[in-house]
């Protein structure tokens, strides 16, 4: 890890609803983004933000989901909820009785990692009843580099597809622009140009902008104004390793 | 065109696209059912033809009566879903119809699990269903490999009329990679389709069939399929290797995600100085045989070590290649568990130490 | 000249100069021709595909002079909806016996029927496998003596033969559906209307369209044609009542609602 002066600099994300549920389209990095978020809330938080509990609600994506990182999370003292034993790696839709338990007797922070598309988002219609306007963060992560949201029509599209599915409305953005080992600094910085149009068109605000903290030792800070979240990747695919 | 990031069931969906195969039967599966969803709102776009169909069983049979028009048609699913297809693909290699099948492959077998796995090597290349014949063999260890391999498919299904089949773990369809498409897809002049049923206006009737009742009809059909499948193992054995050099001491053989741990433990050796190569079929069927014959034979290599994410199937047709020439071993996990570049690593640091002179074994 | 040579009777033109393979008394023959001339009065033999089946019927791509296919057993209905979907400006329809249609091709059947495939299939009934030498076949009568019911269909243990023109007539999908018989001049005359009309159904892109054949078979009944032919009328034909189930132009038969 590199922990560059710079990337110290970035504003860090400020949380401040006792629950964060994050969605987008498939394949936006929402789980990376999840378990990121919730590592940082463990560790380098503001401690009313803790307890930290991360709940698997991903019906619709079989391999990659948050509940792979489940080791690393527990030993940051995070609660990590999700489907035990041989349901663990099935591709059934199991929603644990745990989730909405977890959400009505929260304490501290609850993050929601749901599957995607409106499809992964139907999910939460749900759990509809459990949650209170007002105290919920619904954000979606925005990756241009997708081919359903390379453009705001295509943001667009996507989030009312979303809100459409999860019965919830968006309270803001995350801007999650990258091509995994080929990322660069424009790649990050022009995804933060594509959220910064769907900010002015939907009027939500960017809660903050997530890239690997490898691509933001090379930014200046002043080039990002929103708050940012180092990414270390933690559902790595089997060759990979993070050194 | 500019990279994008796509998840492999999604780049496998946009490549057909590109190579002009606007025609997708399918059945639902895990862990491929996104090419499905994915193609479920691109074929309106592309004013294309989408079915999902009852049974993979059915499937299938419709891919038989689509591709009779002559049209470039295909498929996808999963392990068990391939299985139910077996009979249609036996009667279109008969029937000599091209056709793209791909197998996003899961653990098996029955109904096995939804973890990545390659159990279905023998299934794929000798033969799944009954009958004298093959279907020539894809396997991607990239998703850019598995959209230009995707294409490649429906150019080798039309050059050769026969089924064309890219197989891929779990992991290639479901990992997300950068991905570039050609502007425009080229490739090399085919012939007419004239075997094509376009209905018998000023020409005799077309009859599509694999039945001959006259035992001598139903040999020479034996014998253009045999044929078709000798020109393929001349023209379209393809392989990569990595790091193979005189230096090596052993030589790796890997296909698809198996390769690419492969290839993480092979540059973690490197540092610890123990040099190997890896071979990586590309084509399983036609297998590259004098290839790894050729390389297995230096005499630098001491062994031969076969990893799979299955119980030792492409290790037959290595070991058959190798033809005695060096120790071929096996080394897999299987049932949805991969195999990590560290267990690739001691596997090869214990046949090292099995060759070092002082740990010699008593012979049986 | 008011006696000029008039031709009056002729091999239809979608039909092959070729002897064909069926016993005497079997009435393939005639199903055959009727469908040829179905394809001739419309104009469509140019641009018709044919689907064969497995069982006695299997070679009847050689008797068609349309393109054809030579389908797995039970899955012509698969083959044709794949062709159809791909080419829905020619004239497809499916050629199949009992035990290739409601047994081993049930589920290719009623799935193509549910979506309202535009193709059309002529489904022969003999209630026997006539193929594989007379075996049980979905459609076997009760008590019927088959090579595989020596002692007659006992229904305790394999059910009652299977109306397939009522059950497909239970779908909510428009389709027109109709039994037939062509053991008369009167009953072929009969049929022929209902097979012309079910390849106009398809022309125009209206529903789905299967017609039901009552066939005899005298080989694998072990009757006389003209034993086969009463056997037809009398015990056939009270099990499989003749006439349309289904039609879009007669609401007022079978919608599918219970």
């Amino acid at each position: 890890m590199l922990p560059g002066e710079s990337v110290l600099t970035f504003q860090p994300p400020s949380i401040t609803k006792g629950i964060v549920i994050i969605v987008g389209g498939y394949g936006s990095g929402k789980s990376e983004v999840a378990v990121n978020l919730a590592r940082h809330l463990a560790t380098d938080g503001p401690p009313e933000n803790r307890p930290i509990t991360i709940a698997d609600l991903d019906i619709v994506n079989p391999y990659f989901r948050s509940r792979e990182a489940t080791e690393r999370l527990q030993q940051l003292g995070i609660q990590a909820i999700h489907p035990r034993g041989g349901s663990r790696y099935a591709d059934l839709p199991i929603i644990l009785p745990d989730i909405k338990a977890g959400i009505i007797n929260r304490n501290g922070t609850v993050i929601l990692d749901v599957g995607g598309d409106d499809a992964g988002a139907r999910v939460l219609s749900s759990l509809a009843d459990a949650f209170v306007p007002g105290e919920y963060e619904l954000a979606i992560v925005l990756n241009a580099n997708r081919p359903f949201t390379a453009n705001v029509d295509g943001c667009l599209k996507t989030m009312s597809e979303i809100e459409g599915s999860s019965r919830l409305k968006f309270t803001g953005l995350i801007s999650n622009t990258h091509l995994l080992e080929d990322t660069s600094e424009e790649t990050v910085l022009s995804g933060l140009v594509l959220a910064r149009e769907v900010s002015d068109r939907t009027g939500l605000p960017v809660l903050f902008l997530s890239a690997s903290a490898e691509v933001l030792s090379r930014i200046e800070p002043k080039e990002i104004d929103v708050p940012v979240l180092p990414l270390t990747r933690m559902l790595l695919k089997p060759w990979e390793t993070n050194d | 065109m500019a990279k994008i990031l796509m998840k492999g069931n999604e780049a496998i969906a946009e490549a057909a696209l590109k190579a002009g195969a606007t025609n997708y039967f399918c059945y639902p599966i895990t862990p491929q059912t996104e090419v499905a969803e994915y193609l479920s709102r691109r074929m309106p776009e592309v004013g294309g033809v989408f079915l999902q169909g009852e049974s993979e069983l059915a499937v299938a049979n419709m891919l038989f009566g689509a591709s009779s028009t002559g049209k470039r048609v295909f498929t996808t699913s999963s392990s068990p879903g391939i299985s139910l297809m077996q009979e249609a693909i036996s009667y279109m290699a008969g029937a000599q119809l091209p056709v793209v099948i791909v197998n996003i492959m899961r653990g098996g077998p029955g109904l096995g699990g939804i973890l990545p796995a390659q159990s279905d090597y023998f299934q794929a290349t000798k033969a799944g269903g009954h009958g004298d014949y093959r279907v020539l063999v894809l396997a991607p260890s990239t998703i850019q490999e598995a959209v230009d391999l995707m294409m490649l498919a429906f150019h080798l299904a039309d050059k050769y009329r026969n089924p064309v089949m890219m197989i891929g773990d779990g992991m290639i369809g479901q990992m997300m990679e950068p991905v570039e498409f050609p502007e425009k897809y080229k490739e090399p002049p085919l012939p007419p389709k004239t075997w094509a049923a376009t209905g018998a206006k000023g020409r005799k009737p077309i009859i599509i069939k694999s039945l001959y009742l006259d035992p001598n009809l139903l040999e020479d059909n034996a014998w253009t399929l045999h044929d078709k499948y000798e020109q393929m193992k001349k023209e379209e054995v393809r392989f990569e290797r990595y790091k193979v050099s005189a230096k090596n001491r052993i030589l790796l053989v890997a296909y698809g995600t198996m390769a690419r741990i492969c290839q993480t433990a092979i540059d973690e050796l490197e540092k610890k100085r123990i040099s190997v190569g890896l071979f990586r079929p590309i084509s399983l069927f036609p297998f590259p045989e004098k290839q790894i014959y050729q390389e297995a034979g230096k005499k630098n290599i001491g062994d031969v070590l076969v990893i799979e994410m299955s119980m030792a199937q492409m290790y037959e047709d290595v070991d058959r290649a190798v033809r005695g020439q060096k120790q071929v071993s096996f080394f897999g996990r299987t049932g949805g568990i991969v195999p990590s570049p560290e267990d690739v690593v001691e596997q090869i640091e214990k046949l090292i130490d099995k060759r070092k002179p002082k740990a010699k074994k008593k012979k049986a | 000249m008011d006696r000029s040579d008039k031709t009056i009777f002729a091999r239809p033109e979608a039909l092959t100069d070729t002897i064909t393979h069926y016993c005497p008394g079997c009435t393939h023959g005639i199903i055959h021709r009727l469908v040829a001339e179905a394809l001739d009065s419309l104009g469509v033999r140019e641009k018709a595909l044919g689907v064969a089946p497995v069982g006695c019927s299997v070679l009847a791509y050689n008797y068609f002079n349309c393109d054809f296919l030579e389908a797995p057993h039970g899955r012509a209905p698969a083959l044709a909806t794949g062709f159809k979907r791909l080419r829905p400006d020619m004239i497809v329809f499916t050629y199949q016996g009992d035990g290739d249609l409601a047994s081993i091709g049930m589920s290719e059947i009623i799935h193509s029927a549910n979506r309202g495939e535009k193709f059309t299939t002529i489904f022969v009934n003999n209630a026997v496998y006539g193929m594989t030498g007379g075996q049980m076949a979905p459609t076997t009568l009760a008590g019927q003596i088959t090579t595989t019911c020596p002692m007659g269909r006992n229904v305790e243990q394999t059910g009652q033969p299977i109306r397939m023109v009522e059950l497909l007539s239970s779908l909510v999908t428009p389709a027109y559906l109709e039994r037939v018989a062509v053991h008369t001049p009167r009953h072929i005359l009969q049929a022929k209307r209902a097979i012309t009309k079910a390849f106009k159904y398809q022309s125009e892109g209206r529903c789905f369209t299967l017609i039901e054949v009552l066939s005899t078979c005298p080989t694998n009944w072990g009757k006389t044609p003209e034993e086969s032919v009463k056997w037809l009328e009398e015990s056939l034909m009270s099990y499989y009542p003749l006439g349309c189930k289904k039609d879009p132009e007669k609401p007022e038969l079978n919608d599918g609602t219970v």
